[in-house]
């Protein structure tokens, strides 16, 4: 994903991003976190939970974008991100964070986003909005 | 069909919403902060290079605290009447966190609501978390918002 800055950007600019998250990355989100269970970090554990395999967290999934936003719009701050868990993410697979600008106040240099996580069957996982300030 | 009684919603909202009911005091870790920006592929180094003049713990970082109690327990008691889960957080950030500063976590109830979908009656509990420094300056914003949907039986299922 280019990086961009407030002034390339424009209503309707998109980006992609491939976030890993592998067993590893989500093994050192649980030691950040404490969130050390199985349904995390155990396939077969989270399958015994009624889950098809372990999942990130919720909380991750909205790092994962976070990150996304600050390594597209890099002279960007966060000033609000807001994001809503509909399904679960699988740990091991392959999503896609996009993220589109749906909104540019050229005055208070500001853009607003829209975000979404897709698997690999473009099914969104996890949906949201976010606020920036260059 | 509701998965409250005739006029609880008003009496829960009454008695909850805007009531805080706990406060913890966090010290922001500079090791979990960094393992933090390293699994969520953070590459801005003033989120992963503690020698950068501006170094500060990612966004979204104080969503993972956590009170003394998550909920009180009359509001964990509506949680058994259906299915509970996380429906999502909101973050709004007022100031950086830095690595080894002390946070206070405020617990109130933001919002009480019900909303009818596909799947039925879903009761929305906001769960609002204010951080300040010790200096009572406003740091960060976090709302959880829990979700209590009606279980059905298979027969209902479409």
């Amino acid at each position: 994903m280019p990086a961009k800055r407030f002034d390339d950007l424009d209503f309707g600019d998109e980006a992609e991003s491939r976030p890993d998250v592998s067993m590893e990355q989500v093994t050192l989100f649980t030691e950040a976190t404490g969130m050390k269970v199985g349904r995390f970090l155990d396939h077969d554990a989270a399958r015994k939970e009624g889950l098809p395999s372990a999942i990130i967290p919720g909380i991750m999934s909205q790092g994962l974008l976070t990150a996304a936003i600050n390594a597209w719009i890099v002279d960007g701050v966060i000033e609000s991100i807001d994001t809503i868990f509909r399904a679960p993410l699988q740990v091991d697979s392959s999503p896609t964070c996009r993220i589109v600008v749906t909104d540019r106040d050229a005055e208070a240099r500001e853009l607003e986003l829209d975000l979404v996580i897709l698997n690999e069957a473009n099914e969104t996982r996890v949906l949201g909005t976010a606020r920036v300030r260059c | 069909m509701s998965l409250l009684e005739e006029g609880e919603l008003d009496e829960l909202r009454a008695e909850w919403v805007g009531r805080q009911f706990d406060e913890k005091e966090f010290e922001v870790s500079l090791e979990r902060a960094q393992l933090w920006a390293r699994a969520c592929g953070e590459t801005r180094p003033e989120f992963c290079d503690s020698q950068h003049q501006d170094f500060q713990v990612p966004v979204t970082f104080a969503s993972q605290y956590t009170g003394r109690k998550a909920f009180p327990k009359e509001l964990t008691e509506l949680f058994w009447r259906g299915l509970p889960f996380d429906a999502g957080k909101r973050v709004e950030s007022h100031a950086p966190i830095r690595p080894g500063e002390k946070l206070i976590g405020r617990s109130e109830i933001h919002d009480i609501y019900e909303k009818t979908g596909r799947s039925g009656s879903m009761l929305f509990i906001v769960h609002r978390m204010t951080f300040t420094g010790l200096e009572d300056e406003l740091k960060s914003i976090v709302d959880w918002r829990m979700v209590v949907r009606e279980k059905k039986n298979k027969s209902e299922e479409s």
